[in-house]
């Protein structure tokens, strides 16, 4: 039971950073604390729904195509909230909770207050039967695209000039403008890449949980949670922050009961703020905070 | 270009006078349900039904030669809201009634304020016993409550699937947690061994852990207190990781043909509870049921459903006591509407509905249904089941 669990941890974890890495990414290069993060996520959702319902592309075929779309979207963002003054961290917020409000009643107008799934031609759970251990596709996708996905940004990140201009302008903005970079073209780097990860995040969303207009705060609340978790612009440590609060919520569930998942999660995040201040890989002070 | 703008003109003044006649001496009844937010779906559900009975009495030429005006409000899913909202229709509107309210956490803050200004209010759909047990609040009714579905569940449980143990979910709401007590103390009296009984809050996005726990104990029953969304993630989760469960029974969110329609294959066999659905009606109001089915199927292009049915009934149920009150040649006052809605018997296709002296109605009880090739199957109470319990 105890490997199952830890399955199953793992899984939710993987989960959660997939939902988070969007928000993260473009939060800490450009400090737009995307309100309107879940709505997106459910956007993507939604089209991967109408693909697969109406034009019957297989549900791996649709993640391309929404990580496209929506990279368009978050392009159509960007072009948003450049418009928007100083403070920035403050005026994006009221932006993006206003856009969050357009796209659940568009949502609404178009798919109804019904609830959606997607489904996926069902595939029996691998089982080994020695251990009593099942995990079905869902987790496999999960688990297996939230390694791909952050190794391979952690790739961009450590391996390509990209990667350091993007890390630059997180830890300073105007140091990395004085260096030579295009401090704007990061922002449009950011959101583009932060569009494909929403994109990705989206069908996968609407697979394991539900759709609905009004569903899309959940999703916006693990990106801050994760985020927090992980420490603004650490890649592997939103997947390390996911794993952590995907377990204590399965370990709490499974010994305690459903109804201390909430307190004993707020719990671990307000010691990990109090005791690792700028996220969980983090070994340095708070004024050090950026790599 | 400027006699047309004045033909506009006219024509829009003519509009605007007409409506003014029409509505001049309307019966103006406010409604207040959550039509955007995390219960919309329920919510629209249930506007939709007070909406075509509103239209059907309105069909008919009104109470007494007076239009009904419904007055609709949006409480967005969330109490300070629907406070708002229902201040805004009694105090400014000036409402005679009021109906609708999904889940007792919004229904009851309605039920306040409308006893403040004395001011009847038929809930649509609310269920816990504090709202109505033990408080005095003569203009609150309300047209279902707990013991319609806690009653007949354990009935149904302890008579037909006899199980040794069972495990009970329920959400952390006013009515879901109240249910929870109801049957683990009922099913704990008929000496059902309950290995799980937890609490989750509403929205939860994962329960792998609690199925874990489900796997582990291998229960005879799962009764599940969630709603709707709820199912949809706990099903599919049973289905894809295979866990030996013999009866998953929801009180709430199963009996739909939405849900059924989302859930394709995975929805078989599971059992429901539902007051009325298209096909289920309360014995002698067939021939009434098929009637609103198609009248509602013709007005809103889909089938009503049991939410959408308590919608209807509530409004049903406010629009009797006003024509009554009407017919009998007194003035329309909060008090004398709720005095004849104290007094109401009607015949209609969810309930035979009369009130008690709380509010709450005599003769509320759901049939539990199976899902069965995609149908709702009626199995319990014997003297309306129409199909036997089919094993999955």
């Amino acid at each position: 039971m105890l490997f199952q669990l830890l399955i199953d941890s793992f899984s939710l974890g993987s989960f959660y950073a997939l939902i988070a890495l969007g928000f993260s990414l473009i939060f800490g290069v450009t400090h737009t604390f995307n309100l309107a993060h879940g709505e997106l996520i459910l956007l993507s959702g939604y089209l991967a729904y109408v693909l697969g319902k109406y034009f019957s592309i297989p549900f791996l075929f649709t993640l391309p195509i929404c990580m496209l779309a929506l990279v368009f979207v978050a392009m159509l963002l960007h072009q948003l909230l450049r418009q928007v003054k100083e403070p920035f961290e403050l005026n994006s917020l009221v932006v993006t909770f206003g856009l969050a409000l357009v796209l659940q009643n568009a949502m609404l107008f178009f798919f109804s207050a019904n609830y959606r799934l997607i489904h996926v031609p069902p595939v029996p759970p691998l089982e080994l039967p020695n251990l009593h251990l099942f995990i079905t596709q869902t987790q496999f996708i999960l688990v297996g695209l939230s390694l791909l996905v952050t190794g391979s940004i952690y790739l961009l990140w450590r391996k390509t000039f990209l990667g350091k201009a993007l890390r630059a302008t997180i830890q300073d903005r105007e140091a990395a403008r004085l260096a030579g970079i295009n401090v704007e073209h990061m922002s449009l780097m950011a959101f583009i890449l932060g569009g494909m990860l929403i994109g990705l995040a989206g069908p996968l969303y609407a697979q394991r949980e539900y759709l609905h207009p009004f569903g899309g705060m959940e999703a916006t609340l693990i990106g801050v949670i994760i985020t927090i978790f992980a420490g603004v612009g650490r890649i592997r440590g939103i997947l390390l922050g996911g794993w952590i609060l995907g377990g204590v919520e399965s370990v709490t569930v499974f010994f305690l009961g459903a109804n201390w998942r909430e307190l004993v999660s707020a719990l671990v995040l307000i010691m990990l703020i109090v005791v690792r201040p700028a996220g969980v890989l983090s070994k340095r002070a708070k004024s050090e905070r950026w790599r | 270009m400027v006699r047309s703008l004045g033909r506009l003109a006219i024509v829009l003044l003519y509009m605007t006078l007409q409506a003014a006649v029409v509505f001049a001496d309307a019966i103006r009844i406010g409604e207040v349900n959550p039509l955007t937010g995390k219960l919309a779906k329920h919510g629209l559900e249930i506007h939709e039904g007070i909406l075509a009975a509103v239209e059907e009495v309105n069909a008919r030429g009104g109470i007494k030669g007076s239009m009904v005006e419904l007055v609709s409000r949006d409480d967005q899913s969330l109490p300070e809201v629907a406070i708002n909202q229902t201040e805004e229709l009694l105090y400014r509107v000036k409402v005679i009634g009021l109906v609708g309210g999904y889940v007792d956490a919004l229904v009851g803050p309605i039920s306040e304020l409308a006893a403040k200004h004395r001011t009847p209010y038929v809930a649509s759909a609310s269920l816990q016993r504090s709202l109505t047990e033990g408080r005095q609040n003569p203009y609150f009714f309300r047209v279902s409550q707990l013991d319609g579905v806690a009653k007949p569940l354990c009935d149904f449980v302890i008579e037909m699937i006899h199980p040794k143990t069972a495990a009970i979910l329920y959400a952390a709401t006013p009515g879901s947690t109240e249910f929870g007590h109801d049957v683990e103390a009922c099913l704990r009296n008929a000496g059902v061994t309950i290995p799980i009984v937890e609490k989750f809050r509403p929205g939860t996005l994962d329960f792998s852990s609690f199925l874990l726990k489900v796997r582990q104990s291998q229960p005879d029953i799962l009764i599940s207190g969630g709603f709707y969304p709820d199912h949809l993630i706990l099903v599919r989760h049973l289905r894809e990781q295979k866990i030996p469960l013999p009866i998953y029974l929801a009180p709430w969110g199963v009996a739909y043909a939405s849900f059924i329609e989302e859930m394709g294959e995975a929805s078989e066999g599971l059992f429901g509870l539902c007051a009325w659905n298209p096909g289920i009606t309360l014995p002698g109001t067939e021939k009434e049921s098929e009637l609103f089915v198609e009248r509602f199927t013709r007005r809103f292009s889909k089938p009503p459903n049991t939410t959408t049915m308590h919608g209807y009934t509530s409004a049903r149920a406010l629009l009797a006591a006003v024509d009554k009150t009407l017919q009998s040649g007194q003035e329309l006052s909060g008090d004398r509407i709720s005095q004849q809605l104290r007094s109401l018997d009607l015949i209609l296709p969810m309930e035979h509905l009369a009130f008690n002296q709380n509010g709450d109605p005599k003769h509320y009880d759901q049939v539990v249904v199976q899902i069965q090739k995609g149908k709702l199957v009626v199995v319990y109470p014997p003297n309306r089941a129409t199909g036997k319990i089919m094993e999955h």
